[in-house]
């Protein structure tokens, strides 16, 4: 059995909004207007125990609302849910006390307090037995370096320091599976690395499932074995960062050094798609589909006094925008 | 949202929680510890003791000027009055978190997280929120509450001083269903909330008209609607004997209980409402 | 004697957080709508180096008044909850006036009520509970929030007076209840049956002084809100003193009890203290319980007052937004 599946989950939401046009804020004074919006059509997926899987999509397209649905803070209108077997929205108290959840833009820890004290009381929340807590605790500061923040109010913390606290509010229980709404955002750069080390490490050693929306890609590039795309409501794709590179992103590019100054010949080899000289950089489009790396480095270093040569892929940035403008998303 | 916590039944590993009781004194002392982190947190005391102050001062005014009427003294009127902002005030210290639930919680989103724990969402809000300085709305009606049985010459017996805790254990619960009652109905709109004033400030307002000068259709709302002088007016009689049976007197609790389970059921509907719009 | 009877933080976070239509807009992307809104409105010119001095700023006051009277009515449901709010309790309380006035052992003593008929303190608690409205009953919370976060500095950077802009604020906070919430109100005790029902003024004349009473009021109500603002300023003794203050006002602006009902040797402090012009004078005026000989006094006395606030505020907003700036650097 899957840990995680949903089968044709779909969520409306009715929002009033102002008419427009001149003297809108006069006309509403008379007249609302309403409106449906459909946030999820027909969402299935499943996913095993262990997986870190990647949830990306352009503001709005239905990301949070997704991770609602499965933490059991949202019922859906149709379709049916199951977690570690149970419906998250018919068992609500027995589904939470496995699953954790970090949201990178609301704090779940009492801000005035320091961190320690918050952790008590989750302890007292979650029934955890006080050995299996102090363990927990020794274990989690360890690898987050907690150590040092456990005694400051929360509110005197960094960014970066109180995500490592809610990292740890959110895991103190041992949850089967962590959900993690944008837990990187805001984050500088050294922080954003200690979270993904701790997050894969956590992944490795206790087999937690995580499920992460993000709109750092390099997020998913380093953590995530699978990504799943949602844009109006659908699902997308769902398959490899590998696979989905290959279908938007095929083209790669060149960048050679040359020993000395040189002319382009009038024609590129045959596979390169388009090319340029700057000063002793040379680049080149190509599409991975068609042509291997190797030949084309081979043909260049016939025409072109080679010194050094590097082979890039799209970043991924560029490769989502190009996914969401070919799907039509932006 | 199961009202009673037993039902989180965690997997086999967890200790078994600690019932909602105790983890809303968990929360409290948390609640307690945030509060005094801040200096001056005291200064908030001297105020809430300028509303309790103020709050009568009409009416002892009206008093000072135009006498008692017939038999209903200031002392009779204070003391009924006393008896439901002592209620209220225990209310609130207890079940602040529900008071600033609309505004705090549902607008805010913070509720999402509530809705994460596996403990019943009631104690939770219970123990969002909690101003020690709201006591002194406790203390200052239970002062005025002696001082009024004093001068009506009330001997108070160990009998007596258990029929007052009862009845303050009944309107306290009545209060705390208005909360809960008001926090219920913010799930489907805060908009226009401010009617619930009628019940919460306002409704202890009417235990200022003496009893036999009150409008029958006030008298019927605010016994059978919302039993504000089921634990006021009709207790106070029965321990001054001035003149109601003494099983009216006695409804102060179970009114008090029927309310708030009422409440409960308003809440319960409530937060289904909130699952199923994401609000 | 009045509703809206408060605790510091329910006036600060209820009634005061404007309840927002369809959850679309938080209260934080509301106050950020209209700043942007606001901003458009002013002047883009950047010469103008002598900050604020612009000769068009002024216009922006009353654009922004504007735009945030307009942003608020738009609650009408909830006035008109409220209204249901206020209409309730004006009933209760004149059933208890009429209780005093009918049975008090006292009540038909010459004197007693310091000339006042039952019917003139009906129209009194009827009009009080419109001109109550207008009152503050806690800091400003989107100017609050500002001072609390330290935005007020990046609110100094613009071109315009930082207290004149707070006052339009203020003044469009007084106004916005009256449309959904007051009117409603007094519409309902014109049409009272008449034992309970608001009655006429005692003359012409004193109708229009009250009109006059009533815009006193208003403008005495926002220049003290924003002159608790500026008390405000002071971040460190936090709410407290403002919300002890804020409530004395409100006991002695008269709403809970008519001032002439208070006890008779406070009669003369309780007509000075800045406070009547609140709703006892607009009212004494509106009942002719002060004759138009006096008019004078009761529309004197408010302007004089909410001049009083205003330049001390501005004079100490002055001194403090110095040390404000020193420390912030």
């Amino acid at each position: 059995m899957h840990q995680i599946q949903l089968e044709d989950i779909s969520k409306r939401f009715t929002i009033s909004q102002r008419p427009k046009g001149k003297h809108s804020a006069f006309k509403s004074l008379f007249h609302r207007e309403k409106r449906t919006v459909e946030a999820l059509k027909h969402i299935s997926f499943t996913i095993e125990e262990g997986e870190l899987v990647g949830y990306i999509g352009p503001n709005g397209a239905g990301k949070s609302t997704t991770v609602k649905v499965m933490s059991g803070i949202l019922t859906p209108e149709e379709g049916n849910c199951s977690i570690l077997g149970r419906t998250p929205w018919k068992e609500r108290t027995a589904h939470v006390a496995n699953i954790g959840v970090v949201f990178g833009q609301r704090s779940q820890l009492w801000w005035d307090v320091p961190a320690r004290d918050s952790f008590e009381l989750l302890r007292d929340i979650y029934g955890i037995p006080r050995a299996r807590y102090t363990e927990r605790l020794r274990e989690l500061s360890k690898a987050l370096e907690l150590a040092p923040l456990l005694s400051v109010p929360v509110r005197q913390l960094s960014l970066g320091q109180r995500m490592r606290c809610e990292a740890a509010a959110a895991l103190l229980h041992s949850p089967r599976i962590l959900f993690l709404d944008e837990p990187t955002i805001g984050l500088d750069a050294v922080s954003k690395l200690a979270l993904r080390d701790f997050l894969k490490e956590e992944n490795r050693k206790n087999g937690v499932t995580m499920i992460l929306t993000t709109h750092d890609m390099d997020d998913i590039d380093a953590l995530c074995t699978r990504v799943m795309t949602i844009g109006h409501g659908r699902l997308l794709y769902d398959g490899t960062l590998q696979e989905l590179k290959k279908t938007y992103a095929p083209l790669h590019r060149i960048r050679a050094t040359l020993q000395s100054p040189a002319c382009l010949p009038e024609n590129p080899p045959e596979g390169i798609l388009r090319w340029k000289l700057e000063g002793k950089i040379c680049t080149a489009v190509f599409d991975s589909r068609e042509t291997p790396a190797h030949r084309l480095i081979a043909a260049l270093a016939e025409l072109l006094p080679l010194q050094d040569i590097v082979v890039e892929e799209q970043s991924v940035d560029e490769m989502v925008a190009s996914m969401y403008q070919s799907l039509d998303l932006s | 949202m199961k009202v009673s916590p037993r039902t989180a039944r965690s997997p086999s590993d967890r200790e078994k929680p600690m019932n909602g009781f105790f983890l809303y004194f968990r929360y409290i002392r948390l609640q307690f510890l945030s509060g005094v982190q801040y200096k001056g947190w005291w200064m908030t005391i001297p105020q809430v003791f300028l509303v309790v102050v103020t709050d009568p001062i009409s009416t002892i005014f009206m008093f000072s000027r135009f006498g008692s009427i017939g038999e209903w003294s200031m002392e009779r009127i204070l003391l009924m009055y006393s008896m439901a902002v002592t209620a209220f005030g225990l209310a609130e210290t207890f079940c602040r978190g529900f008071d600033s639930f609309p505004w705090k919680m549902v607008q805010g989103g913070e509720f999402d997280r509530v809705l994460l724990r596996p403990r019943s969402t009631v104690v939770q809000v219970m123990g969002s929120v909690f101003h020690i300085h709201r006591a002194a709305r406790v203390v200052s009606g239970l002062a005025a509450i002696a001082w009024c049985l004093w001068r009506l010459q009330i001997h108070m017996n160990l009998l007596r001083i258990l029929f007052l805790i009862y009845t303050l254990a009944g309107g306290m619960l009545l209060y705390m269903g208005v909360f809960i009652l008001t926090s219920g109905i913010a799930f489907f709109s805060i908009k226009g909330l401010d009617w619930i004033y009628i019940f919460t400030n306002a409704g202890y307002q009417v235990t200022r008209c003496p009893m036999p000068y009150m409008p029958r259709p006030l008298k019927t709302m605010f016994t059978f609607l919302i039993p504000i002088l089921v634990v006021s007016y009709y207790p106070a009689s029965v321990l001054c004997g001035w003149g109601e049976p003494l099983w009216k007197g006695a409804l102060a609790l179970p009114a008090g209980l029927m309310f708030l389970c009422l409440s409960l059921l308003m809440w319960r509907f409530g937060v289904r409402h909130y699952r199923s719009t994401g609000s | 004697m009045s509703t809206q009877k408060k605790l510091p933080e329910e006036a600060a976070g209820k009634e005061k957080a404007p309840p927002l239509p369809g959850g679309e807009k938080t209260a934080e992307n509301f106050s950020e709508s209209l700043s942007r809104k606001s901003r458009t409105k002013l002047p883009k010119k950047k010469d103008s180096s002598s900050c604020g001095k612009n000769r068009k700023t002024w216009r922006a006051y009353p654009a922004i008044f504007r735009i945030q009277l307009l942003e608020a009515i738009q609650y009408r449901a909830a006035g008109l909850a409220g209204a249901a709010t206020s209409i309730f309790w004006a009933l209760i309380e004149i059933t208890v006036y009429t209780v005093f006035f009918t049975y008090a052992d006292k009540a038909s003593m010459p004197g007693v009520s310091n000339g006042m008929s039952l019917s003139q303190v009906i129209s009194y608690t009827w009009l009080g509970q419109f001109l109550f409205l207008m009152q503050p009953s806690g800091i400003n919370p989107d100017i609050q929030k500002k001072i609390n976060s330290g935005d007020v500095g990046i609110e100094l950077c613009r071109p315009m007076d930082l207290h004149s802009l707070w006052a339009a604020q203020n003044a469009a906070r007084a106004a916005s209840p009256l449309l959904w919430r007051g009117v409603p109100v007094i519409l309902t005790g014109l049409l009272m049956p008449p034992a309970l029902r608001l009655s006429g003024p005692a003359s012409p004349g004193a109708f229009f002084c009250f009109l006059l009473g009533c815009l006193g009021a208003w403008f005495l109500c926002f220049s003290f809100s924003t002159f608790m603002c500026v008390i405000r300023l002071n971040v460190p003794w936090g709410n407290g003193p403002c919300y002890m203050i804020l409530l004395i006002a409100m006991v002695l602006g008269g709403t809970y009890l008519p001032l002439q009902l208070w006890p008779d040797f406070l009669q003369p402090f309780l007509l000075l203290q800045p406070f009547a012009g609140y709703t006892d004078l607009p009212m004494r005026l509106y009942l002719g319980t002060m004759p138009l000989s006096k008019a004078w006094l009761g529309l004197g006395l408010p302007l004089f007052w909410s001049l009083i606030f205003l330049l001390w505020g501005k004079f100490l907003m002055k001194r403090r937004l110095k040390t404000v700036v020193v420390q912030g650097g």
